[in-house]
This record gives structure tokens, sequence and C-alpha cells, in this order.
């Protein structure tokens, strides 16, 4: 009788610490959203491609220009239903907000501004560490691909 | 249970001095005046004595060594690995062991639902996913393209924006539009 009740309790503490562990898993669905933006300035004026950009060459020359500079990259971390803004060249901002995640696709609604004035809002549903390239704004004889990528932490 | 019965039970304990004091004497009494009684003290008196000369007289010649050595033999013996097997199964399952099947059952369950998870994860890591879906759009009346590459699962919105709100590019009005 002693050994059942010392096996059940045993049984007991091990399943609520493992039932901790998990929980504690499942927290780290809240935590904030890592977004990473990448500035790029897409032209024709030279041949030149910038190596920085080497791992997505293959998804910018999709949109046929002979050159891609990277401008600028920033990083921030975004809780959710939150809001972080970007600087872009040329006085303008991005302006990124988690919305929601399933099935590892994470919701961003983002919004392009230059000034005051809104240029574009989308919201785009991302799988895994995916990204999506928002471009178009002119920038010096060229034009700017911004490229959004969002990863849960 | 009669008083002869119950002395002889206790026969065997009273001759050692096993007895307390008050018991003792009541069997010392019944066996004074009890032949039948009398007679098994003799018995058992006989039988002491000669189990005392044969183990004081053959006790040195018992030889302990051979017994000894076997079972050091067998201690020090290397078991075949079925029957180390067999130990470590006895082991496992014994009930102390058994505490941790639950936890192990539940990490088990755990692990199978969340392996697809991880080769995914895996597979992403290798060549990144960039599989995107555009839920909405809204360009404030300026156009807009969606592009959707297969080949390298790139996603794209392009914005037309006037020239005339870039002013430093203005001399070149055709570089933001891309052929794709």
């Amino acid at each position: 009788m002693i050994l059942l009740r010392n096996l059940l309790k045993t049984s007991l503490l091990s399943s609520l610490l493992l039932l901790a562990v998990c929980a504690e898993g499942a927290e780290n669905g809240s935590k904030p959203v890592q977004v990473k933006i990448g500035t790029i300035l897409a032209s024709n004026e030279s041949d030149q491609f910038d190596a920085r950009l080497k791992p997505m060459e293959r998804q910018l020359k999709v949109m046929k220009y002979r050159s891609y500079r990277l401008l600028k990259e920033d990083s921030q971390s975004v809780p959710w239903n939150d809001n972080a803004t970007f600087e872009i060249p040329g006085g303008r901002s991005l302006a990124v907000s988690p919305q929601d995640s399933k099935d590892k696709q994470i919701a961003l609604k983002v919004r392009l501004t230059e000034g005051t004035k809104p240029l574009l809002d989308t919201t785009v549903r991302l799988q895994g560490r995916g990204y999506f390239l928002l471009g178009g704004p002119p920038h010096e004889g060229g034009a700017l691909v911004i490229s959004i990528s969002a990863s849960a932490q | 249970m009669s008083k002869c019965e119950s002395t002889r039970e206790t026969l065997g304990a009273w001759l050692d001095g096993e007895l307390a004091a008050g018991q003792a004497e009541a069997t010392r009494l019944h066996v004074e005046g009890c032949a039948a009684c009398r007679e098994e003290r003799h018995r058992l008196e006989c039988l002491q004595s000669t189990m005392r000369t044969v183990l004081e007289s053959k006790g040195s010649e018992l030889q302990f060594d051979p017994f000894w050595q076997g079972v050091q033999q067998r201690i020090a013996q290397k078991s075949n690995w079925y029957d180390e097997v067999g130990d470590w199964f006895r082991g496992a399952f014994t009930a102390p062991r058994l505490a941790w099947a639950i936890p192990a059952v539940i990490v088990i369950v755990l692990a199978g639902l969340s392996i697809d998870s991880f080769f995914r994860n895996a597979k992403i890591a290798i060549q990144p996913d960039n599989l995107a879906t555009v839920e909405s759009i809204d360009a404030y009346g300026r156009n807009v393209a969606l592009l959707h590459e297969n080949e390298t699962n790139t996603t794209v919105i392009w914005l037309y924006q006037p020239q005339e709100s870039e002013n430093d590019s203005s001399t070149e009005p055709s570089e933001n539009k891309p052929s794709f």
C-alpha cells in the first residue's frame, strides 16, 4: 500500500513538472514578434549587386532591375497588436503591427506613409520565417524595395 | 489444550532458559509431577547432548572453503548478455521505476505531436519558405500590383507612386516601374 502511494506520488509530481515545462513552452506564443526590415535601392544605373543581398538574389531579380543595393536594415521586437515604426529613406516610414498567429503564420498589418500621407495599407500573412517585398517608392533615380519579415520569438 | 500439551510446547524453551521466571517455575512443577513430561524432558536433553557432542567433535572437520570459493566464483563470473538484459528488464519494471512511466509516455506523445513541426522548421532553415498571403491592400487610389512568383515563392506588392511626389527622382521618371 505504501509502495503504491509512493508510486502515485512520484507519478503525480513528475507529471506536474512536465506540464509546467509544457506550459512554459505554450507561454512563448505570447512573446513579442521580431520584425526585420531591409530597405533596398533597385535601379538600372549599374550592374552592381550588393553581396549582403545574396541570400535573396533570386527573389529580388523577379523585379528585373539591374542593380540592387542594401541601404539599411532594421529589426525591432514588437508585441502582438502593438506597432513598430521603421524609418524609410525619402521621408517615409513603415508601421508594422503583428496581428495574430495561426498555423505558424504571422499576420502583419503594414502601413507605408510619406510624411503624414498614407501611401499604402496592407495585411499580409507570412509563413514561418518568410518575407515579402514591398516596392515602388521612387528614390535616387531608382525604386525602393522593402523586404519585411517576422518571426515569433 | 491440556497442561501436558502446553508444557511440551514450552519444554524446549524452558531447557534453554528462555522462559520468564513464573512460567519456568510452573513448567518445572508440572514436569516433576508428570511422568510423561519427565520422559519428554529426558528425551530432549539426550537429543541436545548428542547434538552438542557431534558439533564439538566434528565441527572442526567441516570444510567451508569450497563453499566460499563457489560463491566468489559466481560473483566474479561474467553473465551472458541475455541474462543482463533480463536483469535490466526486471529492474526497470519493478514498481518504483514504473512511476516514471506516466511522464515518459507524456514525453513520447508530445514528441510525436511536435515532430512534424520540427521537420517543417528544419526545412525552412535550409530553404526559406517565402510564402506570403496578402489579405488586403489599400493604396488610397494609387495603382498597385501584386505579384507572386512561384519558382522562388516571392510575393511582391508594387506601389506605382506618382513621380512628382519624389523630388530627387524627377529626372528619371521611368525608374520606379519594374518589368516583372
